[in-house]
């Protein structure tokens, strides 16, 4: 349908309720809600064609809705005319619609017949109606129905008309209808029966209101005798009528606010879910429980969904539906699998595929930055470990080396100078000369315990705190170091924390006695480091404490100062350690 | 008669006192040697913790100087195989040395059957005596 005809539909709507209206005024009180009901009724199925049209542009349902609506409301107006030809063909004609709405409830969603077999359904079922009417309007006389003498002439009556063969022929069109109605609803029952995902969604509405028609025609024509006035199983009908259209119309202004529950869905989906989760968010948004998302397998060997199962994207199986996964990884060739009914709402479908595009880079780009920064850390901690393997080679090499030597020269300078007891001067040179020796060998021992303190691969985290503190020239007491042995890079940032702690305290805290605690947490080692003195460090102020926060993040640690003016300071290191 | 460095021995130490010196730098060695026999010690040596064992075993030092870094073992476990001995040989008094201080040793020297620790530039036959001193009789 083209916007034209829309515009046609609308006005036709329009000018057909407004005919019915002023053909039908004044309204005879007694029919007035009848009146309001079929006005009602045919205005109801034009809007719904108008929605139909709208939402699913591809299918002919709006345009079978519009043809229910008009074949409902144009007979009314043509008996309300005060002519005799409109008055005939007006209620000729009155009967249609109902294969019209049968067309309608077999031809949907789509708004094609399925199968051969329907179509001759639809199309003896607008034969058999059309037959009933003519030939029960040859016998009907207008005066039958309480019609007096304001009433057109029925230009098809022979003769008098017959009661009894008019009553009986409307009774046989009310069997035949109702056995049409029989094979309509089975039909409709197996068309929602072997339709999956959206399509049986869409199906449901229609077994609904088919059996709701079908209920009402067997208590109509039924063998009961309902203790009801006409004009309330008249109502009844009606109501049960405008349920269809209603209900279409009520379930296109949901699928509007549905598209923009995709986006929401989407946003709330949280960082790193699997494909999995967002399969089932999309699902929920499109209303096809049987949407795939699938993926193209790394070896190029066709493409798995997120349940693991092998999807067929060339050829998808019938009643499928493929759309790429566009703008996402292209490696990934991600693509999505649906019921073939989605068809009708295309801007649906490449909204959610958009969505999914979206969604899918989105955790592409996250795992990549992950990646990245897993990379960065890695490689983090290898210079740092790197460093201090550096370091302990450094160290063992002056232990090997130098110092060695420096102790050999103190020792034989040691010698010399016993031997040389008869030249008191040259005593005393050899004597001085031992004294450099021994106080290089010092300087060498402090630059060497700087580089690497020794204590600790000897002695691990324990020994090598106890001898920090020793050498502190704070008062310091251990609280708690938990003994064994732990990764090297745990135990040397653990000991240059404490080291540069108590250096901290000793040439800033003015403190009167310090405090380290070292404690162990499932999967964690704490250090923690307090005194009693001025407090005010500040981590960027120059103290060493940036690059002690700098080391500690380099095995995956936190460094956290508590540094009140004039109540002391803690430093606490929570360091990862398995 | 007894010479003037014998008369400044204490405690029951013989002059002639056996000392192994393990360590793996030769020059150290020797020099240690060249002072210790200076002050009136016997010395043997040995370069390997393993042939510190051995040599122990078959000389019985009174004394053993044993640097904590060796090629094979370390000192604390030569100190360690030296107290094991087989009862009814006393164990020699075995000193622990290295160029490190001992607080680089954290609390492995106490730890250890070794009688004491000594910087290596501190070493002299004094001191070695101060040690054999100590060891109860």
């Amino acid at each position: 349908m083209s916007w034209r005809l829309l515009a046609a539909l609308i006005a036709g709507a329009a000018g057909a309720v407004g005919c019915f209206v002023w053909a039908a005024w004044p309204p005879t009180p007694q029919y007035r809600p009848i009146e309001i009901c079929i006005a009602c009724v045919g205005l109801s199925f034009m809007v719904a064609g108008i929605a139909a049209w709208l939402r699913w542009p591809a299918s002919r349902l709006g345009l079978l809705f519009t043809i229910v609506g008009y074949l409902y409301l144009v007979p009314y107006i043509l008996v309300n005319l005060a002519n005799s030809v409109a008055f005939t063909v007006g209620n000729l004609s009155q009967p249609i619609y109902g294969a019209a709405l049968v067309h309608l409830g077999l031809a949907w969603p789509s708004g094609r017949l399925r199968s051969r077999f329907e179509r001759g359904v639809v199309i003896a079922d607008y034969v058999q109606s059309i037959a009933f009417s003519v030939a029960a309007t040859i016998f009907w006389n207008p005066s039958f129905g309480g019609c007096d003498t304001r009433c057109p002439a029925n230009v098809l009556l022979v003769g008098d008309g017959s009661v009894s063969a008019w009553t009986a022929l409307n009774r046989i069109s009310g069997y035949v209808g109702l056995a049409f109605t029989v094979v309509v609803l089975i039909l409709i029952v197996g068309h929602w029966r072997s339709a999956r995902g959206w399509s049986r969604r869409a199906m449901v509405p229609v077994v609904w209101i088919g059996f709701a028609i079908g209920l009402e025609q067997t208590l109509i024509w039924g063998p009961f005798d309902l203790p009801v006035s006409d004009l309330v199983s008249f109502g009844l009908a009606q109501l049960v009528l405008m349920a269809g259209p209603l209900l279409f119309v009520i379930s296109t202004v949901r699928a509007r606010t549905a598209r923009g529950a995709l986006g929401t869905a989407i946003v709330d989906l949280e960082p790193g879910a699997p494909p999995g989760q967002l399969r089932d968010v999309l699902a929920r948004a499109l209303g096809d429980s049987t949407l795939q998302l699938a993926f193209r397998q790394p070896d190029g060997a066709g493409y798995v969904d997120t349940g693991g199962q092998a999807v067929e994207v060339a050829q998808p199986d019938p009643g499928r539906a493929v759309v790429p996964v566009t703008g996402a990884d292209e490696a990934s060739g991600a693509v999505l699998v649906y019921d073939e009914g989605l068809e009708l709402e295309p801007q649906l479908v490449r909204l959610t595929a958009a969505a999914a595009s979206m969604a899918l880079e989105h955790a592409r780009l996250q795992a990549e930055v992950r990646a990245q920064l897993e990379e960065v850390w890695a490689s983090r901690t290898r210079i740092v470990e790197a460093g201090d393997a550096e370091r302990r080679r450094l160290e063992r090499d002056l232990h090997d080396g130098a110092q060695q030597r420096l102790v050999t020269l103190a020792l034989a300078l040691g010698l010399a100078r016993d031997r040389a007891a008869a030249d008191p001067e040259l005593g005393s040179l050899i004597e001085s000369a031992s004294k450099e020796a021994r106080e290089a060998l010092t300087e060498l021992r402090e630059l060497a315990r700087g580089i690497h303190p020794a204590v600790l691969t000897q002695a691990g985290l324990a020994g090598a705190i106890q001898a920090l503190v020793e050498r502190s020239p704070v008062a310091t007491t251990v609280t708690a170091v938990p003994g064994g042995r732990f990764p090297a890079a745990i135990e040397a940032t653990a000991y240059f924390v404490v080291s540069e702690a108590l250096a901290n305290v000793a040439k800033h805290a003015r403190a009167s006695g310090a405090e380290v605690t070292i404690g162990r947490r499932p999967g964690r080692l704490v250090v923690q480091v307090s005194d009693d003195g001025a407090g005010g460090a500040r981590p960027g102020g120059g103290s060493g404490l940036r690059g002690l926060a700098d080391r500690v993040a380099s095995v995956g640690g936190v460094l956290r100062v508590d540094s009140p003016p004039g109540c002391g300071t803690r430093l606490e290191a929570d360091l990862p350690c398995p | 008669m007894p010479s003037a460095r014998a008369r400044c021995q204490t405690g029951s130490v013989q002059p002639s006192a056996a000392v192994l010196i393990v360590d793996d730098h030769d020059g150290f060695r020797s020099f240690a040697r060249g002072m210790l026999e200076a002050a009136g010690f016997t010395v043997v040596e040995a370069a390997t913790g393993a042939e510190a064992t051995e040599t122990a075993r078959a000389v019985r030092p009174e004394l053993v100087l044993l640097d904590v870094q060796l090629r094979d073992l370390d000192g604390f476990e030569v100190a360690r195989r030296l107290a094991a001995a087989p009862a009814g040989n006393p164990a020699p008094v075995a000193v622990l040395t290295s160029t490190r201080e001992a607080c680089d040793y954290g609390g492995r020297i106490a730890a250890s059957p070794a009688a004491g620790f000594l910087p290596k530039d501190q070493l002299s036959g004094a001191t070695l005596r101060r040690f054999l001193a100590e060891v109860p009789a």
